[in-house]
């Protein structure tokens, strides 16, 4: 394990302070279980010197909503996601992606607001974010702003937060109430990181069945997390067929192709990512996600 | 670098220790505690041989760093016997169903079983299969663990 000075502070307030004075030679450490390993592994950042600790602060760590929107505290738990009545009812999929993170143990320590600024293309929060418009808070001692969830993303691993910014919070509209949502995952952690793909879909039909709205977020497919407009596009304003589920599950293979280029991991890929969005789209059509 | 001073209870005993910053829950029980039935597998999180039991929930102890266990309330293998020694049920019903063969695996698969039962005192299958999912055994199967752990829920009731 690294060196470094382990501070526990009573508030936010006091993590703001402890952020500015100590600059980019201090971490913060929520459930720890992305950062331990780095500072295990003699990675991660280079003048670290302090681990600032808020895993404690229940200020962080809640779940609410008033008439149009849902508020998570960057420190809920995945475990608490996923056991939140109201995020099953109102979001099932993000309680399913939560849910379906590492193993009890690690949902029981692993943040939302941890798996969001780790910025690993897996992460299973992060597409269902995606595909609601999450929108996240951060404070320092600066002051307070809202920067959508979607413009974060700089390359896997980097994010373009400073270091002198704590993530307090993650918001999105609700949804209306005929809308659906699902969550597929395919592969396990162990496996080939490639093979760790998962979709987010978010979709609402009017009475006679014409799609209304969709957003498709695929992981680990395009550079930074994004929603495939090219693929929504395709159902939008339709009634669903098999045809229609087919090429959209296409065009977001096409746009991780035209983003990332053809790598050796693709011949592998596309054919996975379009089943998996096939799918997912399917689930959310049944109401099921 | 500094040491920090933490206050927490162990298997029921208020501790008031001085120990290094950087120390993961693991060292703090295994090396400062001497509390050895807590195993270290893999040290990433993948195989729950650490797993302890922290405010009610596991936890694996090498991703907790000790300053994080701050007025923790924890129970190790070692804190979950009756207060005559006598064995847990579950400790019981492991023997009882040959779920214990190198035994590395099984106090923290134990405590992942306890921290099911306590929430959830009458498991289905799957349930049991879904709570000690981040518990790995290469020698039995798993099979003789599920089994263990209906048999404990039984007693239990
Ligand atoms: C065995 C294992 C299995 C896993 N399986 C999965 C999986 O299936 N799916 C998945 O998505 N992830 C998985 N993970 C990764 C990890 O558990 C998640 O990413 C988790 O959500 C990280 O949250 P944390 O609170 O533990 O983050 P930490 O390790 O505490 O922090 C991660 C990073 O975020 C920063 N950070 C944390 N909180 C804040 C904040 N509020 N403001 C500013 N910066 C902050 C930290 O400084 C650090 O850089 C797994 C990890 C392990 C060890
Ligand atoms: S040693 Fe902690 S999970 Fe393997
Ligand atoms: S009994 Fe040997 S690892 Fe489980």
């Amino acid at each position: 394990m690294r060196e470094f000075e382990f501070l526990h502070p009573e508030s936010v307030t006091e993590v703001l302070d402890l952020l500015e004075t100590y600059g980019d030679r201090v971490k913060i450490i929520a459930g720890g279980t992305d950062l331990i390993i780095e500072l295990r592994e003699d990675e991660g950042p280079e003048n670290l010197e302090f681990v600032v600790n808020i895993a404690h602060l229940e200020e962080l760590n809640y779940i609410r909503q008033d008439a149009e929107k849902i508020y998570i505290g960057s420190g809920t738990t995945h475990s608490q996601l996923a056991q939140s009545s109201l995020i099953k009812e109102k979001i099932p999929a993000l309680a399913i992606a939560a849910n379906s993170v590492g193993s009890p143990q690690i949902r029981n320590r692993g943040t939302v607001g941890g798996n969001i600024l780790n910025a690993s293309p897996a992460a299973d929060t992060v597409p269902v974010l995606i595909a609601l418009d999450a929108q996240l808070r951060f404070k320092s001692t600066a002051g307070e702003r809202t920067v959508p969830l979607h413009d974060i993303y700089i390359k896997p691993y980097k994010t373009n937060i400073s270091s002198q910014e704590l993530l307090v919070e993650v918001a999105f509209n609700k949804l209306s109430r005929s809308a659906s949502s699902s969550f597929i995952k395919l592969g396990r952690r162990n496996a080939l990181a490639i093979s760790r793909m998962n979709v987010a879909v978010i979709l609402d039909q009017d009475s006679d069945g014409v799609i209304t709205d969709l957003r498709i977020a695929p992981g680990s497919t395009t550079p930074v997390p994004s929603r495939i407009k090219i693929a929504e596009e395709v159902l939008l304003g339709q009634k669903p067929t098999p045809e229609l589920i087919k090429i959209s599950g296409e065009k977001v293979s096409e746009e991780m192709i035209n983003l990332s280029g053809y790598r050796w991991s693709t011949d592998y890929k596309k054919p996975v990512i379009e089943t998996l969005t096939r799918r997912a789209i399917q689930e959310a059509l049944e109401g099921r996600g | 670098m500094k040491t920090i001073q933490l206050n927490l209870i162990i298997n029921n005993q208020q501790y008031e220790l001085q120990v290094d910053p950087n120390l993961r829950l693991l060292d703090l029980l295994r090396e400062e505690l001497d509390l050895l039935g807590t195993k270290e597998g893999c040290g990433v999180g993948e195989c729950g041989a650490c797993t302890v039991i922290m405010n009610g929930q596991t936890v694996n102890s090498c991703l907790v760093l000790a300053g994080q266990a701050q007025d923790a309330v924890i129970f190790t293998i070692e804190g979950i016997q009756g207060e005559g020694e006598e064995l847990h049920p579950i400790q019981a019903a492991f023997i009882e169903k040959g779920a214990v063969q190198c035994g590395f695996c099984t106090p923290g698969m134990i405590l992942s079983a306890k921290a099911l039962l306590d929430h959830n005192p009458q498991p289905t299958v799957e349930e049991i299969k879904e709570g000690i999912s981040g518990n790995l055994c290469r020698c039995t199967g798993y099979q003789q663990i599920i089994e263990a752990i209906q048999l404990a829920a039984e007693k239990m009731k």
